[in-house]
């Protein structure tokens, strides 16, 4: 990690001395700072753990154009949780140099990348990894170190990405909730096949006929995912994650026909090991469709439904929660002056293995400040599931932001 | 060639028209015929930019401020091009859309949401939706297709508000069915073909909301723009105006700043 922080030292060194001679004509700065609370209703399982905690996350936005097209952003953010070190953490989300001509578009740096079009999950999105001890909803991701181009054609729009270094996914220590039992040992992740600067590859195409939207990706590199080793080292348990290299592709499809999106998103993976530690490749799907009615609430409020069905064809032997389960939601978007804004979910495991129960709420208070509630329940997991280990641990968070 | 199109569809028209005064042109023709003379008078802009303050007013009198600015493409046999970029209040900042307006059928709509990084195919089904919860509704705002809409005139009267000038009085039915009116009355200068107000009658044929139009600049010898809009809707005593502080005709902007890997990096 010294290095990528070495690397964006040298980048940032690189442009200001860029920014010397010429005079970036757009300059921005922006901070938001968020407090929050996590309350967990129920006693935790194991010794150390905490009833609720409290933490707060700043993240700045340094944002650089320059006239001939070329820009710059750099975007650190930093999150103090006030009992678990695991949790506190420095990460850059941004610091990506970006240049663009008429029909391509390249970046070299750290960056975000979003692909997919479903609403309960994102298999096809590869690129980052998820900053999980921040936002246990899989909505939040690390800072990916990146080489981009984007080709712009009539035929679609062609990405290539190398990716020079892997990130692990976060994940809670000794006192953190949302976690089994031991937490994660620290420094025996395991990367098979190569190193976290082994080089990974993926390439997409995307593009939209009238009301379809399409797109098709191949992915070389590690999965986003762990397998969890089980080790006994001087006869105590450990719990170690271990990526696998994996190759796998991939597509999504979305029609949108008038107030109704019919979505897809498709993959074929090898090289992954299961639940039961068996490598061998296997097919999974999400799709499923968001209805909208417009204006159905109050003067202007809208109503969706959302229903997606997410299948693995390892079942119960994947390792992914949802491989068997229906998503069912409905969001309200009240388009009043504050932006209210909420999503109810539910996620039911058709073999009778749970469910999941998670809600997301947001408001405006003023100008610069919002407010918002987020949370999810785990119930009745099959013994040894992911959702059986977070048995206890159902969440509410309560957060405020301050932009500046 | 769109030009060449309108122009023709407009001597048509007035051929039509002169052949109509010999047997007498009904109100929907003439309509139809202003609508595409007014429309004539906005041809060939080519691109423009400009930055937009809105000041969204409850009937209690409390105020909330948003700032975007928009770009729009003229597009040659199709409906425009244009991006929506929010920046203001901070918590929307960057937050974009893309529209690629058809002449028939729904149009083509992108979302940008920055925090996600994330590109997202809306449908235009919600063009009768408030507008980020003013009282403009994305119709009122989005690039006007005579295609769109049928016409019937009704009569000519003195401008509102200004009684020097002469303003024809026009009804117009949208056409798509997801549209929130069932009709609007314009009041339009016979002159300038300057839109002066708008009275927008909901579903059930109740008036809805009156939209006035003021403070117009002509740009390039050609182009009108108003500069101020006040929407009031009279079911609700809110109140949404819309302040333009900068308009910008033919900055040079190409067909590449209209997709969604430029939406990404709209600023």
């Amino acid at each position: 990690m010294n290095i990528v922080f070495k690397s964006v030292l040298l980048l940032l060194l690189t442009i200001f001395s860029h920014s010397a001679y010429s005079r970036p004509s757009i300059l921005e700065f922006e901070t938001e700072v968020t407090v929050a609370s996590w309350l967990f209703p129920e006693s935790p399982l194991y010794a150390g753990q905490k009833d609720n905690n409290y933490s707060i996350a700043l993240e700045s936005e340094l944002y650089a154009e320059w006239d001939k097209g070329d820009s710059f952003v750099f975007t650190p953010f930093i999150l103090l949780d006030s009992y678990d070190d695991n949790r506190s953490h420095l990460d850059i989300r941004e610091a990506l140099y970006s240049w663009y001509g008429d029909d391509w578009e390249s970046s070299v740096g750290i960056g975000q990348v979003f692909w997919g079009v479903t609403e309960s999950k994102n298999l096809v999105d590869i690129i980052n990894q998820f900053d999980a001890v921040y936002d246990p909803l899989f909505k939040t991701k690390l800072g990916q170190p990146l080489t981009n181009l984007t080709l712009i054609r009539d035929s679609g729009y062609y990405e290539l990405f190398i990716l020079p270094y892997f990130r692990e996914r976060t994940s809670p220590g000794k006192k953190g909730r949302l976690r089994g039992d031991p937490e994660f040992s620290k420094g025996g992740t395991k990367f098979e096949g190569g190193s976290q600067w082994t080089p990974e590859l993926a390439v997409r195409w995307s593009n939209s006929f009238n009301d379809y939207d399409l797109s098709m990706h191949s992915f070389f590199g590690y999965s986003r995912a762990p397998s969890i080793d089980v080790m006994i080292v001087d006869g105590q348990l450990k719990y170690e994650p271990n990526y696998q290299r994996v190759r796998q592709i991939g597509g999504t499809v979305q029609k949108t026909s008038e107030a109704t999106l019919y979505k897809m998103e498709w993959l074929a993976k090898d090289g992954q090991k299961d639940a039961n530690f068996r490598r061998g490749g296997y097919f999974s799907t999400v799709f499923g469709f968001e209805h909208t009615l417009y204006k159905a609430i109050d003067e202007g409020g809208d109503l969706g439904f959302l229903m997606e069905y997410n299948f693995d064809s390892r079942r119960s032997r994947s390792n992914d929660s949802l491989q068997d389960d229906i998503f069912i939601a409905a969001r309200i978007t009240l388009n009043d002056p504050d932006d209210t804004q909420m999503l109810f979910g539910s996620i039911l495991d058709l073999d009778g293995d749970g469910q999941m129960y998670q809600v997301d709420f947001g408001k405006r208070l003023n100008d610069s400040l919002t407010f918002g509630v987020k949370g999810a329940v785990y119930q009745n997991g099959r013994y040894n599931s992911n959702l059986y280990i977070l048995r206890q641990d159902s969440w509410v968070e309560i957060n405020l932001k301050q932009y500046f | 060639m769109k030009n060449l199109i309108k122009i023709t569809l407009f001597f048509i028209t007035t051929f039509i028209f002169s052949l109509s005064v010999a047997f007498g042109e009904t109100p929907e023709e003439k309509g139809l015929r202003l609508a595409i003379e007014a429309d004539l008078t906005g041809d060939g802009f080519i691109d423009t930019v400009s930055k937009s303050q809105m000041t969204l007013r409850n009937a209690q009198g409390e105020e909330s401020i948003r700032e975007f600015s928009s770009k729009t493409l003229e597009v040659e046999n199709d409906g425009d091009k244009s991006i929506f970029i929010f920046h203001h209040p901070k918590d929307v900042k960057g937050t974009a859309t893309l529209t690629f307006t058809h002449k028939t059928g729904p149009d083509d709509q992108w979302l940008y949401l920055p925090a996600l990084k994330r590109v997202k195919r809306i449908s235009s089904d919600n063009r009768s939706g408030a507008f980020v919860g003013s009282e403009f509704a994305y119709e009122d705002l989005a690039s006007q297709e005579i295609e769109k809409y049928t016409y019937k005139w009704i009569e000519d009267v003195p401008c509102p508000g200004d009684e020097q000038a002469k303003c024809y009085v026009s009804e117009s039915y949208p056409v798509e069915k997801s549209s929130g009116y069932k009709r609007r009355v314009s009041w339009v200068d016979i002159e300038e073909h300057r839109v002066r107000k708008i009275d927008f009658y909901d579903r059930k044929d109740k008036l809805l909301k009156t939209l006035v139009f003021s403070d117009y600049k002509q740009y390039l010898d050609k182009f009108w723009t108003a500069h101020t809009l006040k929407m009031v809707n009279h079911n609700t005593g809110k109140e949404t105006d819309i302040s333009i502080t900068e308009t910008k005709y033919q900055t040079g902007l190409k067909d590449s700043d209209f997709n969604r890997q430029s939406l990404k990096r709209a600023r």
